[in-house]
C-alpha cells in the first residue's frame, strides 16, 4: 500500500483553512481505513500541515483567526480519530513536544503577542497552558510546578514590567526549583542583555522564534 | 483650558456600561465579537481594493461604505472591559450624538506656545499640527535631558512627546511600584526644564511615558506636573478592549478638564485580519474611543503582527482608507503615526515616514505624530531629524490631492518594501547627533538632505 502523503497534506490543509471540521475528520478516517497507523497519520499529515499553517501565518498569508480555527480542528481530529484509534490498538497515544506554561507578567495587560506564541507552539505540537495577562510570579511558578511543565514562557511589552519577569527566576531559585524549568522571555521589552543578566535561558521577539527556541531547548534537554 | 465636550450624566453612563453590560468570556470576544463580524462586514459592505496598484485610495464610495461597516461593528460589538468582562454597547443614535457633539478644533499648549488643532477633511489645505518626540522609546537617565532638549529646540514641532526612563535616580522602575511614580515626576522635571531652556515654556508636552500604569497619569497630571493643556493620552487595548486603568485615566482627565489624545492599535494579521479588517476595526475604534474615553484627538496605530511597525505598505493603504472614512463622515480630529522598522542613520526611515504621512495628510488627518524609530524597541535609537523630516512632508502634503499622493506613496513603498523583513535599528541618538551642539552629524544631515531633494524631484512640494 502506498499512501500519497503530500496530496493528503494538501487536502488536509485546505480543510483546516476552510474551517471544515467534518472534512478534516473524514480525511483522517479515510487515511486510517487505507491501512495507515494513527502515529503515521499524525507524523506524516497532521504535524507537517500545522507547521505549514504556522509558516503561512509567519508570512501573514493567513491571519490569527485562521490559525486558531486550524488548531481547534486538529484538536477535534486528535480527540475523535487519532487518540481512539491508538487506544483501540493498545498504544500509548501521541506525545506532545513538551509542556509550556505561558503568561504576560504582572503589570502588563497586553495579550496579542502572547496569544500568537501560544498558537504557534500549539500548531508545532506543544501543550500550552496559557495563564493570561497580569499574572503574578507566584501564580506562574505554582502552575508550572503543578503541571510539571518543561518551559515557562513570559511576555511583556513594557520595560517597567521587566522586574516582574525577573521575580519568576528569583522565586524559582528561592524555592530551589530553578533547575526544573527552562525560563524563556519575549515581547517588545526584554532585550538579550536583560535575558542574560536576569538569568533567563533564552529570549526572542517573534512567535516563530519562540517555537525555534522551545524546540532547541527541549532537544538539548532530551540529549 | 480645554474642557471635554460631554456632560456628567453621560460620563457616568459610560462607567455604568463597564459594570452592567452583558457578561462575555474573553476567549469568545476575539473570535465571536471581532473576527467573525469583521469577516461578514467585509463582504456585506464590499470592502476591497487592488493592493498591487493602490497606495492611497481615491474611491469616496468605498470610504463611505467603510464608514458604515465600522459603525456597524461599533454598534454591534462595542467595547470589552477586561476587568469586569462586560460588553459595553452604544446604540447608533447614541454614537451619532457623540459624533455630532465633537468639537471642530482644540488648543494644546499655553500662551504664545499654544497651537490649535483643526478638524480636516481629505485634501483640505489646512495646517496640520505636528507632534514629534522619542515616543516612549526607553532611554538611559543621562541621555534623557539632552535628547529631550534637542527635540524641544526643533522648531518644526508644535508639541513634543517624551521618552521612557529606563531607571529613575539609579533605581529600577517597577510598574505600579513607588519608583513608577518617582520616574514620572523625574520625567516632569526634565521635560519642563527642557522646554524652558528651549524658550518654549508653554509648548504642549506628552507624558508620562515612564509608567504604563494609570499611576503615572493620576499622580503627575496634577498640580506641579503635566498641565491640562498638555498632550495627555489614553488608549484602547487590541482589539476594542478597555481596562479599568484606561477608565481611571479617562475619569481623571474628565475631572481635570484635560486635553486627551486617544489611540488604538489594531493588529494587522491579528483577530481583525488583514488590511480590510483592520480598516473596519480602525473606524469602529476611533468612534468608540470618543464615546468611551472622551478623547479630543484620535490615532489609529495599526501594527504589523510580527514587525510591530505601522509603515508596512498594506497597513498604510488600509489606514489611509479608514482615515478618509472617518474624516469624510465625522468631525473627529484624527492623526497619522509613523512607527517605522528603520532607525536613525538608515535611509529607509525617511521613506517609511514620508509614505505614512503623505498618505495620512491627504486623507485628512489633523495631526501628524511620530517618529517611533525602529518601532521604539531599541534604547536611545531615535533623533529629532526624522521628526523634522516628518514635519517637512506633512506640510508639503497639505497642498496635495490623494491622486497626486498615490503614485508617490507607491514609489516610496517600493523603496523599502523588500527590505522590510526585519528591524534595522540604525544608530543611537548620541551617534547621529553631536552631544555638544545637539545638532545632527554631517552624515545624518546629508542623508536627510538627499531624501528631501529626491522627494522634491518626485513632485512633493517641500
Amino acid at each position: 500500500m502506498s499512501i500519497q502523503w503530500k496530496e493528503i497534506q494538501e487536502t488536509f490543509i485546505n480543510s483546516l483553512l476552510e474551517e471544515e471540521e467534518e472534512e478534516a475528520i473524514r480525511i483522517a478516517q479515510d487515511v486510517l481505513s487505507e491501512g495507515a497507523r494513527p502515529e503515521q497519520l499524525f507524523e506524516s499529515c497532521v504535524t507537517p500541515s500545522l507547521v505549514e499553517i504556522g509558516a503561512r501565518f509567519e508570512r501573514l498569508e493567513i491571519f490569527l483567526p485562521e490559525m486558531v480555527a486550524a488548531a481547534e480542528i486538529v484538536q477535534a481530529v486528535n480527540e475523535q480519530v487519532i487518540q481512539p484509534s491508538i487506544e483501540s490498538s493498545g498504544g500509548e497515544g501521541v506525545g506532545s513536544q513538551g509542556k509550556v506554561v505561558l503568561a504576560t507578567v504582572e503589570g502588563d495587560l497586553h495579550d496579542i503577542g502572547k496569544n500568537m506564541v501560544n498558537l504557534m507552539l500549539q500548531v508545532n505540537g506543544f501543550e500550552v497552558i496559557d495563564l493570561g495577562v497580569n499574572v503574578s510570579a507566584e501564580e506562574i511558578v505554582k502552575v508550572a510546578e503543578q503541571e510539571n511543565a518543561d518551559i515557562i514562557g513570559l511576555s511583556s511589552l513594557l520595560t517597567s514590567c521587566l522586574p516582574y519577569m525577573r521575580d519568576v527566576v528569583e522565586l524559582l531559585q528561592a524555592k530551589r526549583l530553578r533547575e526544573q524549568f527552562e525560563v524563556i522571555i519575549g515581547g517588545a521589552a526584554p532585550t538579550a542583555e536583560f535575558a542574560h543578566s536576569g538569568g533567563f535561558d533564552a529570549q526572542g521577539h517573534t512567535a516563530a522564534e519562540a517555537v525555534t527556541i522551545c524546540k532547541s531547548i527541549l532537544a538539548g534537554v532530551k540529549e | 483650558m480645554t474642557t471635554h465636550k460631554t456632560d456628567f450624566d453621560y460620563f457616568l453612563s459610560v462607567l455604568d456600561k463597564a459594570e452592567k453590560g452583558n457578561y462575555v468570556d474573553e476567549n469568545d470576544w476575539d473570535r465571536k465579537h471581532i473576527s467573525k463580524p469583521i469577516k461578514a462586514l467585509i463582504k456585506k459592505y464590499d470592502i476591497s481594493w487592488d493592493k498591487s496598484s493602490v497606495a492611497v485610495p481615491t474611491d469616496d464610495g468605498l470610504a463611505d461604505r467603510l464608514f458604515e461597516a465600522g459603525m456597524d461593528l461599533a454598534v454591534n460589538t462595542g467595547v470589552y472591559c477586561i476587568d469586569t468582562h462586560r460588553q459595553m454597547l452604544w446604540t447608533r443614535e447614541e454614537l451619532d450624538k457623540v459624533l455630532a457633539d465633537c468639537p471642530l478644533d482644540v488648543v494644546v499648549g499655553q500662551g504664545k506656545d499654544a497651537v490649535t488643532i483643526y478638524k480636516r477633511s481629505p485634501e483640505e489645505d489646512k495646517r496640520v499640527a505636528v507632534i514629534g518626540g522619542p515616543y516612549g522609546i526607553p532611554v538611559v537617565e543621562e541621555m534623557f535631558y539632552p535628547m529631550t532638549l534637542s527635540y524641544a529646540k526643533e522648531t518644526s514641532l508644535d508639541f513634543i512627546e517624551n521618552a521612557s526612563l529606563l531607571t529613575t535616580h539609579g533605581r529600577e522602575i517597577r510598574a505600579k511600584g513607588p519608583y513608577d511614580l518617582v520616574a514620572c515626576w523625574q520625567e516632569v522635571d526634565l521635560i519642563f526644564k527642557a522646554i524652558k531652556e528651549a524658550g518654549r515654556p508653554g509648548m504642549g508636552v506628552g507624558g508620562p511615558n515612564s509608567s504604563a500604569s494609570a499611576v503615572g497619569v493620576l499622580t503627575t497630571v496634577s498640580h506641579g506636573g503635566f498641565r491640562p493643556s498638555d498632550w495627555n493620552h489614553n488608549s484602547f487595548l487590541s482589539e476594542l478592549k478597555v481596562s479599568y486603568e484606561d477608565l481611571l485615566r479617562s475619569a481623571h482627565f474628565f475631572y481635570t478638564g484635560s486635553y486627551c489624545h486617544n489611540f488604538y492599535n489594531p493588529i494587522f494579521g491579528g483577530y481583525a485580519g488583514g488590511g480590510e479588517g483592520t480598516a473596519i476595526a480602525t473606524v469602529a475604534g476611533m468612534i468608540l474611543m470618543r464615546a468611551c474615553l472622551h478623547g479630543d484627538t484620535f490615532n489609529p496605530g495599526t501594527s504589523h503582527a510580527h514587525l510591530s511597525c505601522s509603515t508596512y505598505p498594506e497597513i498604510i493603504t488600509s489606514k489611509s482608507l479608514a482615515l478618509q472614512a472617518l474624516n469624510r463622515n465625522t468631525n473627529l480630529m484624527t492623526s497619522s503615526f509613523s512607527r517605522p522598522t528603520a532607525g536613525p542613520g538608515e535611509k529607509d526611515i525617511f521613506y517609511e515616514v514620508a509614505a505614512m504621512h503623505i498618505a495620512g495628510v491627504t486623507s485628512g488627518v489633523a495631526v501628524a505624530k511620530g517618529v517611533q524609530s525602529a518601532t521604539g524597541r531599541f534604547a536611545g535609537h531615535c533623533s529629532p531629524l526624522e521628526c523634522r523630516f516628518m514635519a517637512d512632508v506633512t506640510h508639503a502634503a497639505e497642498k496635495m490631492t490623494r491622486a497626486q499622493a498615490d503614485p508617490i506613496v507607491m514609489k516610496l513603498m517600493d523603496k523599502y518594501r523588500d527590505g522590510q523583513v526585519e528591524l534595522k535599528k540604525g544608530m543611537p541618538f548620541n551617534e547621529v547627533y553631536s552631544m555638544e551642539t545637539l545638532e545632527p552629524t554631517p552624515e545624518w544631515q546629508g542623508m536627510y538632505e538627499d531624501v528631501v531633494d529626491e522627494l522634491i524631484r518626485w513632485g512633493v512640494p517641500i
